[in-house]
């Protein structure tokens, strides 16, 4: 019985993901759109938190995708559609080759170092007026993809979640998780194990990065339009941690719930409160991690052992 | 047939001598003590061997072929695994998952092939219950995982550090047989670390002494207890 | 040993590149100093509290964009000059600080390094969203006469103003290395920085200490906050930046290396004001500091690995 629902639970949530825009009007339809883009990005954080690496680089990367996209389309006549997975190839690539130097650095300095490139980026596309179109921003003038249609626009993002979903599910169920969760335990026994600890990390880090571009491929192509303050904007580092936090970390289940729980209640506060509603996410992370680090995922399975103990 | 060779192998920290021209070398088959008072460069030694640090001068050589520069993790797919002093099972495995981990990385099996070849390991060792949460599991059952987790490379050597410490009688005597057993049946070339000299007495068939980094003595075990440098070393090291 | 030959490395390039603008570009050598000493108040403290908690307080810059605010309103609302609420913000952040510490930091010490990084990034994010929801983004300033103080030297024309950081930099560096070496606190809180456990088997209390020396150090950046106040304009972001550079350059120097921070900081504000000197390398002075941040932690990291 338990089983059966385990496993229709997931097919009935794919189900009325796809179907949603049936139901709903422009403007929830970009709520939603909102929601999933954070979720994608959510994972993709834990995806390589699950190797013990903390990147404050999500926004830093998702720019560097939008402006990959943006650019190959208004500067390389690339079609729109075609221009998002060019996103998450430039990303990824970016990665592969800053993976070389910054992958060996722990802790506090991966996470500041991916902090900084995150702001190199910013400042490189920033100045580039001619390519660029700097501080002011870039329009693609032949328009915003599908004709700007809602619907197709909520595919579009859903279909990114689905990406960042599927490799984080290989993540859990492949070898990619006992390297990462051994990386993360003990880099040293993990080697005494056979453990190539750099390769490991680089997929990692490759991956979640390429996806990462990829949603800000997408990103652009549904708005038109990229600035270096829009696209590169911290919220993309901050809202996707705290709801990866809140959900519970190590998982695929976790960000995703997090990011729906976060994902309305800030739409919900922008329009409430239009300046300092990020607040929430401030407050949130900080009880997160004081009086439950491992989340929401975490409290419901203490629950749960704590009940099946109780039946017993 | 030799499958570990040391020569002249040393290794400074910070203009200390951690370990200092040791050449030794270890058979197929052999059990192998590393004794010697605290501080005299023994795990050091084990550290340089599996490449866990790289050593600053002399040459290692496995099965004849020159590894001292060699990355820890390929050392590990060649044949050399090792157990930890401190052991830290892997948060959110299993136990059987624990195990599987050398045979996934070093051996490169894949995951149903790693699994069953884990469960073999465990049953071997009398480990039972494989889906438990490894914080359930009792001093004896994590030595006993981390002994499988480092014969799940499939090594020709293996080098124990300290895994009978914190155990009762009984329970040494009892994985004393177990090493024995798995080192005649595999043919392993062990290397074991022990501070019991009681340990050290039953298991092995020769031992080599670290003092200060410098290997000073070398033999059976009845015959190095006796030589006076040896004796001296450790009263050396008590006064 | 090899911390003083790399001090000495440094020193020197640094003489030497000073010599040279100081004949070439003297306004350059000026303002690189006068920024320099910004970057080096700011950055000691958290140097202290990385050397001694051994915390890296991701919120080390908002702390000083608080006591920025709240001394912009006090002012205003006496008619005081920020420059007299120096000590009172101190004193006010300090507690704040220690209060801060108390309910959050102290909690997350035995954490994993990966819980304290993101909880003091969170905490970054309360306060400077706080101050974004009850004072929106709007920038304020003080309109100061004395801060457009300026000197002349023969044909040169140059703000002496901000000479005010270099000294308070200074006054930083060597008032804690009085109080660290020659003060019983003081020496206690080293202890405790070097081996907390040996410290507390001989009577320290270590999360005392700790706490201590986290308000002292916000104490300093509630004091650079109102010195802050009266060059700058403040908005609710502002800190951040400083909490990314005080970071670099303590990590630059090496942990628990003082006057390391203010080499690094002369390194830095050189730098910059260097590429602003002139037209087309301007804009991209900003990326001089995460260019070398990623060196110097890169060069860091793999000198550590080989030893």
């Amino acid at each position: 019985m338990n089983r059966t629902l385990a496993r229709s639970l997931p097919v009935a949530a794919i189900g009325v993901a796809i179907l949603l825009p049936m139901f709903m009007g422009d403007y929830p339809l970009q709520v939603a759109r909102n929601i999933m883009l954070y979720m994608a990005l959510a994972v993709t954080w834990d995806m390589l938190l699950r190797s013990g690496q903390i990147s404050f680089g999500i926004a830093g990367l998702f720019g560097l995708g939008s402006y990959a996209s943006i650019l190959a389309v208004v500067r390389g006549g690339m079609p729109g559609w075609l221009s998002i997975p060019f996103a998450g190839l430039f990303a990824g690539l970016a990665a592969f080759l800053i993976g070389f130097l910054i992958l060996r650095l722990r802790h506090t300095y991966f996470s500041i170092v991916t902090l900084a490139l995150g702001e190199i980026f910013r400042i490189i596309i920033h100045n580039m007026h001619d390519f660029s179109g700097g501080p002011e921003g870039i329009v693609v003038q032949q328009g915003i993809i599908f004709g700007g249609a809602s619907r197709n626009l909520y595919w579009l993002t859903l279909a990114g979640l689905a990406v960042a979903l599927l490799a984080s599910y290989w993540f859990e169920k492949s070898k990619v998780r006992f390297a990462l969760t051994a990386i993360r335990n003990n880099e040293i026994s993990a080697k005494s194990s056979g453990v190539n600890i750099f390769r490991w990390l680089l997929l990692a880090f490759v991956v979640t990065s390429a996806i990462q571009g990829m949603m800000g491929g997408i990103f652009v192509m549904s708005y038109g339009f990229a600035s270096p303050e829009t696209v590169f904007s911290a919220d993309f580092t901050l809202l996707p941690l705290a709801m990866a936090l809140l959900g519970g970390i190590h998982s695929t289940v976790g960000p995703i719930l997090g990011g729906l729980l976060l994902g309305l209640v800030s739409e919900w506060l922008k329009l409430q409160i239009p300046y300092g509603h990020l607040v929430v996410y401030g407050v949130m992370i900080v009880v997160v991690i004081l009086f439950m680090p491992q989340g929401l995922l975490g409290l419901a399975r203490k629950t749960m052992r704590a009940a099946g103990r109780n039946r017993k | 047939m030799t499958k570990l060779k040391t020569i002249g192998l040393s290794r400074r920290f910070l203009g200390l001598v951690a370990v200092n021209k040791v050449s030794f070398s270890m058979d197929e088959g052999e059990i192998l003590g590393i004794i010697g008072p605290n501080g005299a460069g023994k795990t050091t030694f084990i550290n340089l061997i599996s490449g866990i640090i790289m050593p600053g001068e002399g040459k290692i050589e496995y099965k004849g072929q020159d590894i001292t520069y060699m990355p820890a993790h390929e050392r590990a797919r060649l044949g050399i695994a090792r157990t930890y002093q401190l052991i830290h099972p892997l948060e959110n495995l299993s136990l059987i998952e624990n195990v599987m981990v050398g045979s996934i990385f070093a051996r490169g099996h894949s995951m149903r092939e790693a699994r069953r070849r884990a469960a073999d390991l465990c049953g071997e060792l009398g480990l039972k219950d494989l889906d438990r949460d490894t914080s359930k599991l009792t001093i004896l059952e994590v030595k006993k995982m981390e002994i499988a987790r480092a014969l799940a490379n499939e090594p020709e050597v293996l080098f124990l550090d300290e895994v009978m410490a914190g155990l009762n009688a009984d329970e040494t005597k009892d994985l004393i047989a177990t090493v024995q057993r798995i080192a005649r049946e595999r043919k392993l070339a062990v290397g074991v670390v022990e501070h019991v000299m009681g340990v050290i007495r039953e298991l092995t068939h020769r031992v080599i002494v670290l003092e200060a980094g410098e290997l000073i003595a070398e033999g059976p075990y009845e015959e190095v207890s006796k030589n006076p440098r040896v004796v001296e070393a450790y009263l050396g090291g008590a006064a | 040993m090899a911390l003083k030959r790399r001090n000495l490395i440094i020193s020197v390039f640094a003489l030497a590149a000073t010599a040279a603008l100081l004949l070439w570009r003297p306004t350059v050598l000026i303002y690189g100093l006068q920024a320099a000493g910004l970057y080096a108040a700011i950055a000691i403290p958290m140097g202290l509290v990385l050397g001694i908690v051994h915390i890296v307080n991701l919120a080390h810059g908002e702390f000083m964009m608080l006591a920025s605010y709240a001394t912009y309103f006090t002012c205003k609302a006496l008619g005081m000059d920020p420059l007299i609420a120096i000590v009172p913000t101190a004193i006010v952040t300090a507690i704040f600080g220690w209060i801060i510490f108390q309910l959050t930091i102290r909690r997350a010490l035995k954490a994993p390094e990966l819980n304290q990084l993101i909880l003091t990034f969170g905490i970054a994010i309360v306060f400077s969203q706080a101050i974004n929801l009850v004072f929106t983004s709007q920038t304020y300033k003080m309109p100061l006469d004395y801060v457009s103080a300026s000197m002349d030297i023969g044909e040169l024309t140059f703000g002496i103003w901000s000479f005010v950081f270099v000294a308070a930099a200074i006054l930083f560096a060597g008032g804690l290395n009085f109080f660290l070496k020659r003060t019983t606190t003081g020496k206690a809180a080293l202890a405790v920085g070097q081996n907390p456990k040996g410290a507390a088997i001989v009577g320290i209390d270590v999360y005392r200490t700790y706490g201590l020396v986290f308000a002292l150090a916000i104490a300093l950046v509630g004091a650079m906050g109102a010195l802050f106040l009266t060059k700058s304009a403040i908005f609710p972001t502002v800190g951040s930046p400083f909490t990314m550079k005080s970071f670099c350059l303590v990590a630059m120097a090496g942990v628990g290396n003082i006057p390391g921070i203010l080499s690094a900081s002369v390194l830095l504000g050189l730098t910059e004001n260097f590429l602003r000197a002139f037209r087309g390398s301007r804009e991209w002075a900003d990326i001089v500091f995460f260019v070398l941040i990623i060196v110097v932690i890169m060069s860091r990291s793999l000198k550590g690995r080989k030893s």
